[in-house]
């Protein structure tokens, strides 16, 4: 029954994802990612973790993509096919990707082969991961935060001089 | 896991009660929808089908099925069709994690030569008690906003675009309200499970050593701030008015299902009510007391279930009507303003109760 499941989400979610990727339509693609990461958060249930699994669709799911979304409906896109103009950046994102592909894959075939896993069951109810988060963790936790305000931050100043520009001009 | 027989005949029994419930909101909700309307208005309303109109909603219902299924020209043809589906699907899970009544041991029991309940189990009446309650709700009402999204960019209509892009910004904004007001009944539960939650206001305030006021949170003097910053966050979370800026008809026609119609329509339809009917069974358990009767101790058998269910079901019914008076009294807000209520002024409000609740519990106060 749990592979059944595990099977069925795990195809969901690589098809959708191939959907992201391949899709012109950018609406389109956003919802499949959508689709894509609920099918995570069903395999993070599966792992007994149903905190991490609301966590996945409350901010990825529910908050980033709606985001998503939002402004990919504003710009109003027109899906037309772009030629080429960057073959350079082109081939360095085919091998880059290409690499982490293959990195990927040396890990799955390293844990799935030749190690063995830790086994189960592990704590995963929310006070153990706010204790870890808050006593072990803090110093990365801090210091994500701060990236996040930094991202903030620059946000606003970009947004806001491409406001004042646009008053200044005639 | 191993195969329970009677584990899985008692979740597929609360299920279906669940669902009935949920299934028969919408034509009760519409004739309490026209008829309050009516009342408030000072107009008859429906009144020729059945008794007091009761039967319109079978009429409404009807003429749903028999209309023509219209797909625009220009529509994206699988996301149109899809869209109304995608918004009826969180609103009818949601529900799954609330308890609506007490919980108590099943009775052995002898019927056709077979004994059933062995061992007396207890019956929990809440489809799925899991640790992470609230984050489940929070996660599947997070998904709502995707029915109307997707119905309002796949009819290829600007109205109903707009619809869509003004509900995405709405329900970001007060869903962190939202959530952030929840934190504070957390706080005091010290458990995300709803039952939990629950079981922590069927104890009472004493004051002055007579006085037993039961310890339901909208009672509790940190947390009537929580309370409000909730209940008109769950106004914005269900597109109603005075925040239904997605269907907005003086501005919109209808908003995002302006191009919808017959079945399609009606899933919006039942979407919206059963929205409601969520956020009320939410807003008793978190803040009136869930299925708990004041000043009486539900006996942990049946009687006390049914007694505590039923209960359960009188408090929803009365924030229902709530939100139909609501609606049929304040107008709608304009869309800056609606914004700026929420940054700035429900989202400092309800970051300031988790820090009163803080500090209450810091001086063991609560």
């Amino acid at each position: 029954m749990e592979f059944a499941i595990f099977f069925f989400f795990a195809a969901v979610a690589v098809i959708f994802a191939l959907v992201v990727v391949l899709h012109r339509n950018p609406v389109v693609g956003a919802l499949s990612l959508v689709a894509s990461f609920f099918a995570l958060a069903v395999m993070y249930v599966l792992l007994e973790a149903p905190f991490l699994a609301a966590l996945q669709v409350i901010v990825y799911a529910g908050a980033i993509m709606v985001l998503f979304l939002f402004v990919i409906m504003l710009l109003n896109l027109q899906h037309v096919a772009e030629p080429v103009t960057r073959p350079v950046q082109q081939f360095l994102g085919y091998t880059s990707g290409a690499a982490f592909g293959l990195g990927l894959l040396y890990y799955i075939v390293k844990y799935a082969v030749f190690a063995k896993l830790p086994a189960g069951p592990f704590v995963t109810d929310a006070r153990t991961i706010g204790i870890k988060l808050f006593e072990a963790y803090v110093f990365p936790f801090e210091m994500v935060s701060i990236l996040l305000l930094a991202a903030i931050v620059g946000a606003l100043l970009l947004s806001g001089r491409q406001y004042q520009k646009r008053e200044a001009a005639p | 896991m191993p195969f329970d027989a009677t584990d899985i005949g008692l979740s597929i029994l609360k299920i279906a009660i669940v669902l009935f419930m949920m299934l028969n909101i919408t034509p009760i909700m519409v004739w309490v929808e026209r008829r309050g309307s009516a009342l408030i208005q000072d107009r008859p309303g429906p009144n020729r089908v059945g008794p007091f109109g009761l039967f319109q909603s079978f009429a409404d219902a009807l003429k749903f099925i028999l209309k023509e299924d219209i797909v625009p020209a220009g529509a994206h043809k699988w996301l149109y069709t899809l869209a109304p589906a995608v918004g009826l699907f969180p609103a009818l899970t949601t529900i799954a994690v609330v308890p609506w009544g007490r919980d108590f041991r099943l009775p052995e029991k002898v019927w056709f030569g077979h004994r059933f309940f062995e061992g007396r189990p207890l019956f929990e009446p809440v489809i799925a008690n899991v640790n992470a309650g609230i984050l489940v709700v929070f996660a599947l009402a997070s998904l709502a906003v995707y029915g109307i999204v997707i119905a309002g960019w796949s009819s290829n209509n600007k109205y109903s675009l707009f619809g869509g892009i003004r509900a995405s910004a709405q329900m970001i904004s007060y869903e962190l309200s939202l959530t952030l007001a929840a934190v504070s009944v957390l706080l005091v539960a010290g458990s995300l499970r709803l039952t939990d939650v629950v079981w922590e206001q069927t104890k009472y305030f004493v004051l002055f050593d007579t006085i037993k006021i039961p310890a339901w949170n909208v009672f509790s003097p940190a947390m009537w701030i929580a309370f409000i910053v909730f209940s008109v966050s769950a106004f914005a979370e269900t597109n109603r008015l005075p925040f239904d800026f997605a269907e907005a008809e003086a501005e919109l026609v209808a908003g995002y299902h302006t191009e919808y119609s017959s079945m399609k329509f009606a899933l919006f339809f039942m979407a919206e009510y059963m929205a409601m009917g969520t956020m009320s069974a939410l807003v008793v358990t978190l803040f009136l007391g869930g299925w708990d009767i004041p000043w009486y101790n539900e006996p942990p058998t049946w009687q006390g279930f049914v007694l505590s269910a039923l209960f359960f079901l009188v408090k929803v019914s009365v924030l229902l009507f709530v939100f139909v008076w609501v609606r049929w009294t304040i107008p709608r807000l304009k869309y800056d303003l609606l914004m700026k209520i929420g940054w700035k002024v429900f989202l400092p409000l309800a970051i300031l109760n988790i820090v009163i609740v803080a500090a209450f519990i810091a001086a063991g106060w609560l």
